[in-house]
């Protein structure tokens, strides 16, 4: 068995504490964007979901993502469910110079955030009810799942070489999708005349992007699960594809509508996070720059198709994490080079890289499309998703948690 | 032990199920204060 290092631990507990701060950081991202009477709901949908799956992770959600594999790759056994036998010694399998409960830990910060990222589409009219029992049963049967096939050794995604450093498929993909299905099931807002608002507090959006920002050091370094070089590569492709997804988005909104817009910078930075989380361990400073201008065109693109399409994902979460996702993907299949990661993409000679990523990204997709589907359909029978007009009319932070955000 | 914890999180589970859907404790609404005139 391998001996703990000190350092790599220090790092890992360190990056979970990181990633933990990203989903108060969602909740006041989110929380901004919306109106003023939705603002309480919108946070609490990340806050209780920051209770909820750590729960749930630690019982089952753990030992279903990554414990020993039950033969198909398809999902883990049961064997450490409630944690047993994962303890403070290092795993066999993952991250051996570290606690395996360190990794746990670390792990389970992801699986808290990606359901947190959905809510943005149901925003301002979802009953929490229905919210919970949907947040129970997507974390078990969407993301555990498709954790298990990208990041086991013995997932089936894994296998075929799919490459996702810290979750572009697992994360940001996933529950992109899972966000427009959500949008298309529960309809638009009511008495929108167009499917977007205006936010009732940008500086709370640009805090909650900064804290983003900041906890994503944690998700893409802390993804080396070491402290070394390859964590060094992926801090800096990861501030550097940020920045340029900022600036970019600026530019582009600047050139759009007349102005250089706040809430742009703010999302920009978001989209260029997302798409490099795939691939901040394989491609080198140089391509996260080429990456951050190519997500900040697409996913600004993807959002101005979205409001034409007047699909009301009230936060745009499919236009910067599912497209960004898929994006940042397909984008480590081609950028992906053995000198960071052990691994040569497209221009590096190695076409079937990015054939294997279109496989990852069209697999992922589908299945949390369809399972999305499935799992609404369900949790709209025991209990009703969308609130009552008049709750939706008065606003979710009266009506559902009985609370008003703001006095004056 | 591992029981036991999942008999927990399934008690939960229930009261979420069961639990009201509407506040049942009246929002008590603060006035606001009144404004007063800039001294001149």
């Amino acid at each position: 068995m391998a001996e703990i290092n000190s350092g790599d631990t220090a790092w890992i507990l360190m990056s979970a504490a990181l990633v933990m701060l990203m989903t108060p950081g969602l909740a006041l991202f989110y929380g901004g964007l919306v109106r003023r009477k939705n603002v309480l709901s919108t946070i609490m949908h990340s806050f209780f979901i920051l209770g909820l799956v750590s729960v749930t992770w630690v019982l089952w959600g753990y030992t279903l993502a990554f414990g020993p594999d039950t033969g198909l790759g398809i999902i883990g056994g049961l064997d450490w469910l409630a944690l047993e036998g994962v303890t403070g010694e290092p795993s066999d399998v993952y991250a051996t110079t570290i606690p395996h409960l360190a990794f746990m830990a670390f792990q389970m910060m992801f699986a808290i955030i990606t359901p947190a990222l959905i809510t943005g589409a149901f925003a301002e009219r979802k009953r929490f009810k229905a919210f919970v029992l949907f947040a129970v049963a997507w974390s078990t049967l969407v993301y555990a799942p498709i954790a298990h096939w990208v990041w086991s050794p013995d997932g089936w995604l894994f296998g075929l070489g799919v490459l996702d450093f810290a979750g572009g498929t697992v994360v940001h993909l996933s529950s992109g999708i899972a966000a427009l299905v959500a949008a298309l099931f529960i309809g638009r807002r009511t008495g929108l005349i167009q499917p977007a608002t205006e936010p009732h507090d940008v500086p709370m959006t640009v805090l909650g992007a900064g804290l983003l920002w900041f906890g994503w050091f944690g998700f893409n370094a802390g993804s080396a699960v070491a402290a070394n070089g390859l964590a060094a590569n992926a801090f800096v492709t990861t501030n550097t594809a940020a920045a340029m997804a900022a600036i970019t988005w600026v530019t582009i909104s600047w050139l759009h509508k007349g102005t250089p817009s706040v809430l742009g910078a703010a999302i920009g930075a978001v989209a260029g996070l997302v798409a490099i989380t795939p691939a901040a361990g394989f491609v080198t400073p140089a391509a996260s720059v080429v990456i951050g201008l190519g997500v900040g065109l697409v996913c600004y693109g993807a959002a101005q198709l979205r409001l034409r399409a007047r699909v009301d994902d009230a936060l745009d979460v499919f236009a910067v994490h599912g497209v960004g996702g898929a994006f940042g993907a397909l984008a480590t299949g081609v950028f992906a080079t053995a000198a960071v990661g052990g691994v040569d993409g497209l221009l590096a000679g190695n076409a079937g890289q990015l054939v294997t990523q279109v496989i990852g990204v069209v697999v992922v997709g589908a299945y949390s499309a369809v399972a999305t589907a499935g799992i609404l359909f369900l949790v709209n029978l025991v209990v009703p998703i969308r609130v009552a007009g008049p709750d939706e009319e008065q606003g979710l932070d009266l009506a559902q948690h009985g609370e008003v955000a703001y006095q004056v | 032990m591992v029981i036991a914890a999942l008999v927990s999180f399934a008690i939960l589970l229930v009261a979420w199920i069961l639990a009201p859907e509407q506040p049942t404790a009246t929002v008590q609404e603060v006035p606001l204060p009144e404004t007063q005139p800039l001294a001149a």
